[in-house]
């Protein structure tokens, strides 16, 4: 299913991928894995040379691999932390991913990781700052650096743009590309009162290499982002848009708490391809007044130190 | 102290501190001086404080979460209000300054330790905890370690005595070994199998933990093996390893021997030793 287009920096479409998820490890390593590629969160293998692992070895031996981190912090303040970069590097040669990405946020300052995807004030000072740290880790990883609209659930009153138009002149001044995680722009659309279908429409398509599905929950005024539900029929009908004006781009479906078995969640990401021809599924937003439910959740942040 | 950088630890400072949401909020306020009203965009809805909430009480949730998955046997031992109260303690005395969740927990079996009453004739029962989070901890250690799955080791076998005292036997890299006050393992495996478990009796034990073909192994040890495998890891000699464990257990050196020609090819079985087949 690899293709090329001279759209996506010149990255491959991978097709329909799934998170690589210590869950499936012992399925992984006895059936095939069906879906074209995978993606692995690069800080659950940095450093770690157990079972995990092994099982990453045997799956880039079959097939194409993505490296997506949480940690890089590319909009903290604090300055770049080269020894994550390097372990980034180092795991980047043993994997060698089609592309590495992170998100467009920080995770803490002072030196402190508060482990979420923190949100930035959207400035012309914060763009600026983004913008030179992206370019020094493209120099220092030797590739381009792929970035995700994270989802948000505050805005800061000092922002100016808006984060479509804070991405586009953030691929203009660097040359990075972008993961457009479409759930993402469904949950901070609906949290801030912006129309996604506009924001998909004003990004720079030739730039987004990859795009992210995944099911929120309706938490009352605000939508989380949960990956822990089916994709609803709204995100689908973003992802059909985006590919569309993308012109065809990587696939990825994110579950990350109460993860299903492997077939389901082959199941869930193969609906990709009936929404392309125009087949929606009717799948209402999961509804929940739990007053615990947690944002980017962490089970898959956690997996590798507990087989 | 540019504005960007204000804002960041205006906001951390508000999710990693301890306390009430809004004396957070008021207290962050007031060292950075800012106004989280003009600061945070508002809603018909929702208020900057009810936004800021979704962040400050993510950062609880989700790292007391991992810390439960990190000391399982220790919850299970503390039981929920107790293990939370010490987490959360933790948290706020030791945040997370690492990119990778799997360090998070790293310094808590220390920060058990400290935490313990010097002045209580019961101190002793406050021991327990703490070694059992050492041994959970070592335990993601050697999950994550260096092994042996990737080099060419060789089997036990007639020649095994051949290699003893070369530079080509060794201790394994993800071998780690503990000196235990309480005996720790047949409570971590009742716990861990669902079934009932008796607290653990205070007695010096030996522990093994190590890992084979990628599965680890938890394995109670003689003193004189115990001994022998932390001075064959030091030393890398093995008749200075049967010298110092046979000082150390009170064995004699003749019985050592005997004792380790049976006991070697189980210890490379469990992973503890191994063969440098390269050489």
């Amino acid at each position: 299913m690899t293709t090329t287009n001279a759209h996506r920096l010149g990255l491959p479409n991978l097709g329909l991928g799934l998170g690589l998820r210590s869950k499936h490890y012992d399925y992984l390593l006895k059936h095939d894995p069906i879906v074209d590629w995978f993606e692995i969160i690069s800080e659950n293998y940095m450093n770690n040379f157990g079972f995990a692992r092994h099982v990453l070895e045997h799956i880039a031996n079959v097939k194409p691999v993505v490296m997506h981190g949480v940690s890089m912090s590319i909009g903290s303040t604090d300055p770049l932390n080269m020894e994550y970069l390097k372990q980034l590097k180092e795991l980047a040669a043993f994997v060698k991913p089609a592309w590495i990405s992170d998100h467009l946020c920080w995770t803490g300052v002072a030196h402190m990781n508060t482990h979420d995807l923190l949100p930035l004030p959207l400035t012309l000072e914060s763009l600026k700052h983004v913008a030179e740290r992206v370019n020094r880790v493209q120099d220092f990883l030797e590739r381009p650096l792929i970035l995700e609209n994270p989802s948000t659930y505050m805005e800061f009153e000092d922002s100016t743009l808006h984060e479509w138009e804070f991405l586009s002149e953030l691929v203009n001044q660097t040359g990075c590309g972008l993961l457009l995680d479409v759930n993402n722009v469904f949950v901070s659309g609906h949290n801030h009162g912006f129309d996604p279908e506009f924001y998909i429409r004003n990004i720079p398509h030739k730039a987004v290499v990859q795009i992210h599905i995944a099911g929120p929950t309706d938490c009352g005024p605000l939508l989380i982002d949960t990956h822990d539900q089916p994709v609803p029929t709204e995100v689908w009908k973003l992802y059909r848009l985006a590919q569309e004006l993308t012109g065809g781009v990587s696939t990825l479906l994110e579950w990350d708490a109460n993860i299903p078995d492997y077939p389901e969640m082959v199941l869930e990401v193969e609906k990709a391809k009936k929404v392309m021809l125009g087949e929606l599924p009717d799948v209402a937003i999961f509804q929940s007044q739990h007053p615990e439910v947690i944002s980017n959740p962490i089970d898959h942040q956690m997996q590798a130190a507990h087989e | 102290m540019n504005k960007l950088e204000t804002t960041q630890r205006w906001l951390t400072s508000i999710i990693i501190r301890p306390g009430r949401l809004h004396d957070k909020i008021s207290a962050a306020d007031k060292t950075y001086q800012l106004d989280t009203e003009k600061m945070i965009r508002t809603s018909a809805t929702l208020s900057p404080e009810n936004r800021i909430s979704v962040y400050a009480r993510g950062y609880v949730l989700r790292l007391m979460e991992c810390m439960r998955a990190d000391y399982p046997v220790l919850l299970h031992l503390l039981g929920e209000e107790l293990f939370n109260s010490f987490v959360q303690a933790y948290l706020v005395n030791v945040p997370s300054h690492s990119p990778s969740l799997y360090d998070l927990g790293e310094n808590f079996p220390a920060f058990l330790k400290a935490s313990q009453p010097q002045q209580n004739e019961d101190a002793e029962m406050f021991d327990l905890p703490v070694e059992l989070a050492q041994v959970e901890r070592t335990r993601v250690e050697v999950e994550r370690s260096k092994g042996l799955e990737t080099e060419q080791t060789a089997n036990s076998d007639d020649s095994l005595f051949h290699f003893l005292g070369t530079s080509n036997y060794n201790v394994s890299p993800c071998l780690r070994l503990l000196q235990l006050q309480y005996e720790l393992l047949d409570f971590i495996k009742a716990v861990e199998r669902g079934k009932e478990a008796e607290t653990p009796e205070r007695k010096i034990n030996y522990l093994a933990i190590s890992r084979k073909n990628y599965a680890v192994n938890l394995q109670q040890l003689e003193a004189w093996q115990f001994y022998y495998l932390k001075a064959l890891a030091i030393t890398g000699d093995h008749n200075a390893a049967v010298k110092i464990a046979a000082t150390e257990s009170g064995i004699p050196e003749e019985s050592i021997m005997a004792d380790l020609l049976l006991w070697i090819p189980v210890a490379m079985e469990y992973g503890y030793v191994f063969l440098d087949d390269r050489f």
